[in-house]
């Protein structure tokens, strides 16, 4: 082994708290390794660090004939439920608003060629998802990427995701004002937060600058911003229409308006006491009606909006609430190239192509939007060093991913378009139809996600090349409908909002099972995701393409002037628009047509054996257990600390572990109790010590007064032996701890 | 010399007749027939749509076998990810057994039998690991050295190896040119009677 590691070598240009919370979980690692730390816990906190689970990791395949064992080597260690530590899985990489600079792409690429399959894939949020990667690799690969600022933290599990922005968003010609800093302030500010660690679900917000584009999609969301501007005195006051409880998944939610105008400076409060009241009343047994959009729907929104503004009200001031509002007339990005114009330049028809769909004009005169329209959202590691290239050398840190799995660089100087053009198409990257019929979105379904029923990606690659190849000849009134494919009901990649959009299940025939998708007509992308489409059935997957001709031709027939195609199966109905898929809804016998019984892009005979538990939404963990792990976490880098002579720094873990301990005692009676050890300790003598809820049937007081005794008499200058014997009574203060957790129940009650 | 994190061989097809699409039953099945007897195989990741790229993957918990396109240089790729043990020499000499048992998999195999041929007269050799062997001439000089030791037993006295001038974010890669390579048969056993000689 190497005597060098990315901890020392980064020590210096990682983030102290990110380079913290990386030791931590190392720690939980090592932890679990060793059988001292509950599978469910371990699951949510790798959740909770964007490394999530992939199929197969059951160590279960099925080959096409029957379901296998994967030999994996320690075939009993498992990092979760039904998870085997060696399986490979899937790491998703935090990009708030899509943000990304050519410094972070450099080691993006480094870490998805060491790590993965030197893959990056663009997600429906705006991450970066990395595949077939070891759990044992992912905290070097957290800790490069935490040098250049990226952090995975909050990525999966029943946290606070992505938080997402429209890509145009500040060069748009058509938004109220740029909503990149509030989206940006808005992920600093709960990314880790105390009040959303409690939640039974996961939790999306969006922000958006204009109400009629699609911008930042913000219906479909748990908490949507729309950006407004009113008069207030004479002066123009910024803020947002609030929106929540929205949402796709097996039932799709339309977002309700929270409230019609949050000034700027009461965004992040308001944010906050959401989620406080989410974390109180939503759904946590039941994960299937656990998202916020259920709780808005059982309470009504009047009620909610009612017990967000009381909750507001008990809420101890945060200066973050309005610091960031000092920061915002400095923000702004800058082009690295002078504005120009594209004017008597020679331009090659194929560059007419790409210019016609791939190239937006901003508001800003002599610059446009570029898009790179990636296949299935993939890029190497070798495109994407060269990508980073292109960028420094047209628009420096102006990068942005897309919910459309493509990247965008803006701020490109008009004249320098043709050349770029040419340096992309040299790259592999300059394909035109951005945003077109062709430019089609999936999910990983099959290929790589546990809850996938039918191959999306097999199914998109299918239709991408199918329609490129006539895209020329395709009719204007199709070209820039929208195509949109789930793997299954779970909706991540976005069908029903889309015109046609697929989502995966399955029919039986005879003894088989076949491959289908649900069509879904009619959904739409624009006005933020203003409405969801119709379901009108499901056809066999190997039928889509010509049921996407079908359903095309038949709009370009019928179509009235001007009528987009919501407008037309809206006319049509439901029941004349399943007459038009109705043809390819027989299901053949296998020995007629037994290409019908496999995927696309996958021989095996299909099969439902490999569908597992989804980690979607995690295991949901008490919030007492989440953050004991941490302290115990802690107490276990004291001890490496102290195999590494180090008494000092055994001595202070050691005691922040009890800390730790003791606040998240605290934290089942008393949410808001802060991070100042002085109140931490004040509060567990009073709730749990001086009540003797804390006492032992034998030793009565003892473990706690450890932790009185080493928070009023820090040690000035540890040794070997006094850390030693500080990480023992730390150990039986944290037991005791859980002792005295489920003596009392542990229910979090707010303090109002 | 400590053995790299992941290391990566390329042979390259000196003659093809099939698309990558064919790769993906016949991966299939070497997953179903564990075909690799040493190796565990998990799944096939396709990649075709991207242009240039690794087109197909038969991932595996050790290593992954890849039809490589990059360049537009198409080839198998073997890509040791795990269990390369501690030190370089052996590490190499693994990758590259590994690597000739799946050119001879795929030259022999049922439905690709007469289709394509892998040619062993060159092949680029990756170290991916930036923290032991940074694509510098540091990590270079002495990398270089022992593959010219381990790979010139095998390959013949003509073979050599030449630092791929590549960017610096890339890993160190190398490119063996053995001009009077032997056939993939030959190579085995030659690779064989090292290890014997060695291990006695």
């Amino acid at each position: 082994m190497s005597n060098i590691s990315w901890k020392e070598i980064l020590l210096e240009e990682m983030p102290a708290d990110l380079a913290h919370e990386v030791d931590i979980f190392e720690g939980q690692m090592e932890l679990m390794g060793q059988g001292k730390l509950d599978e469910k816990v371990f699951a949510e906190t790798r959740l909770r660090r964007g490394i999530y689970g992939q199929r197969y990791d059951n160590g279960q395949r099925h080959d096409g004939f029957e379901s296998r064992d994967l030999a994996f080597e320690e075939s009993e260690r498992i990092k979760g439920p039904d998870t085997l530590w060696h399986a490979p899985g899937m790491q998703r990489i935090k990009v708030p608003f899509g943000g990304l600079t050519p410094d972070q792409l450099d080691v993006l690429a480094q870490v998805a060629d060491e790590y993965s399959d030197s893959i990056l894939h663009v997600t429906t949020r705006q991450d970066i998802q990395l595949h077939f990667v070891h759990i044992e690799d992912t905290p070097d690969l957290m800790r490069r990427l935490a040098s250049v600022g990226i952090t995975t933290r909050e990525a999966c599990g029943n946290s606070v995701r992505n938080v997402t922005c429209c890509h145009l968003a500040g060069v748009c010609r058509t938004e109220v004002f740029d909503a990149t800093p509030y989206a940006d302030a808005f992920a600093q500010f709960l990314l880790g937060h105390d009040d959303v660690q409690d939640f039974g679900r996961k939790f999306k917000p969006a922000f958006s600058g204009c109400e009629n584009e699609a911008c930042g999609l913000v219906m479909m969301h748990d908490l949507g911003y729309l950006a407004q501007v009113r008069e207030v005195d004479g002066k123009q006051q910024r803020g947002f229409k609030v929106f929540v409880g929205g949402g796709l998944g097996t039932v799709p939610h339309q977002a309700k308006v929270l409230s019609e105008f949050t000034p700027e400076d009461e965004i992040l409060p308001q944010a906050q006491a959401v989620a406080r009241v989410f974390a109180r009343l939503g759904e946590k047994r039941n994960r299937n009606r656990a998202r916020i959009k259920f709780l808005v729907a059982k309470v009504g929104i009047e009620e909610f909006s009612r017990l967000v503004e009381e909750e507001r009200k008990t809420l101890p001031h945060d200066d973050r609430w309005s610091a960031y509002l000092d920061t915002l007339a400095h923000y702004e990005e800058k082009p690295t190239r002078p504005p120009t114009f594209l004017n008597g330049q020679v331009r090659l028809s194929a560059f007419n192509r790409w210019f016609e769909t791939n190239v937006y004009k901003q508001r800003q005169e002599g610059y446009s939007v570029v898009t790179v329209n990636l296949p299935l959202g993939d890029l190497t590691s070798k495109q994407t060093w060269a990508l980073a290239d292109v960028a420094r050398k047209y628009v420096g840190d102006n990068v942005r991913t897309t919910v459309e799995q493509n990247i965008i660089l803006r701020w490109v100087s008009d004249a320098d378009l043709p050349l770029l053009y040419e340096e992309l198409t040299a790259l592999g990257l300059g394909d035109p139809g951005a945003g077109t019929i062709v430019d089609i979105t999936a999910c990983p379904g099959t290929d790589t996600c546990k809850l996938g029923i039918a191959s999306s990606r097999g199914l998109a690659a299918e239709l991408r090349t199918r329609l490129t190849t006539k895209s020329a000849s395709l009719p204007d009134a199709i070209k820039d409908l929208k195509i949109k494919i789930s793997g299954c009901f779970n909706s991540c990649g976005q069908h029903h909002v889309a015109d046609i959009g697929f989502f995966g299940n399955s029919r039986r025939s005879g003894n088989f099972k076949m491959p289908h998708f649900q069509v879904v007509l009619g959904g739409r992308w624009r006005d933020n995701a203003g409405s969801y489409g119709l379901a009108v059935g499901a056809v066999p997957s190997k039928t889509v393409p010509e049921v996407v001709d079908t359903i095309t031709n038949r709009y370009v027939d019928e179509r009235a002037k001007g009528e987009s195609f919501q407008e037309w199966i809206g006319r049509i109905g439901k029941k004349q628009a399943r007459s038009l898929i109705q043809p390819f809804m027989q299901l053949p016998a296998f020995e007629r047509q037994p290409e019908f019984f496999s995927d696309w892009g996958d021989p095996r005979v299909f099969s439902l054996g490999d569908i597992g538990i989804g980690e979607c939404a995690g295991e949901v963990v008490s919030l007492f257990s989440m953050e004991i792990a941490t302290a115990e976490s802690e107490a276990f880098e004291a001890q490496v600390a102290l195999d590494e002579s180090d008494p000092t720094r055994a001595d202070a873990l050691a005691y922040s572990a009890m800390v730790k301990a003791a606040r998240a005692l605290v934290r089942t009676q008393f949410l808001d109790v802060g991070d100042d050890p002085n109140r931490i300790v004040q509060e567990f003598k009073t709730r749990f010590f001086d009540t003797e809820l804390f006492f032992d049937q034998y030793a009565k007081g003892k473990f706690g007064q450890y932790l009185f005794e080493r928070h009023q008499s820090p040690n000035q200058n540890p040794d070997i032996d006094s850390a030693h014997r500080l990480i023992e009574e730390s150990l039986l203060f944290i037991e005791a701890t859980h002792v005295c957790e489920s003596k009392v129940g542990g229910n979090v009650l707010i303090e109002l | 010399m400590i053995a790299p994190q992941r290391l990566s061989l390329k042979f390259y097809f000196a003659d093809i007749s099939v698309d990558v699409e064919a790769f993906i039953p016949v991966f299939h099945r070497w997953i179903r027939e564990h075909v690799v007897s040493n190796e565990l195989l998990l799944d096939v990741a396709d990649y075709k749509h991207i242009l240039d790229g690794p087109a197909l993957f038969l991932i595996g918990h050790t290593a992954d076998y890849v039809i490589d396109m990059t360049d537009g240089k198409p080839g198998l790729q073997y890509v040791r990810k795990r269990e390369l043990g501690t030190d370089l020499s052996k590490a190499l000499e693994m990758t590259l057994s590994q690597a000739l048992n799946g050119v001879k998999l795929m030259e022999t195999d049922v439905e690709l039998r007469g289709k394509l041929k892998l040619g062993a007269d060159a092949a680029t050799i990756a170290f991916v690991d930036r923290l032991n062997y940074p694509n510098n001439d540091t990590g270079a000089e002495s990398a270089q050295a022992q593959l010219s030791d381990s790979l010139g037993a095998v390959f013949g006295v003509d073979a050599s190896i030449t630092r791929v001038d590549n960017d610096p974010r890339e890993p160190l890669t190398f490119e063996l040119h053995a001009p009077s390579a032997p056939d993939v048969d030959t190579l085995i056993n030659r690779l064989q009677a090292r290890k014997a000689l060695c291990g006695q």
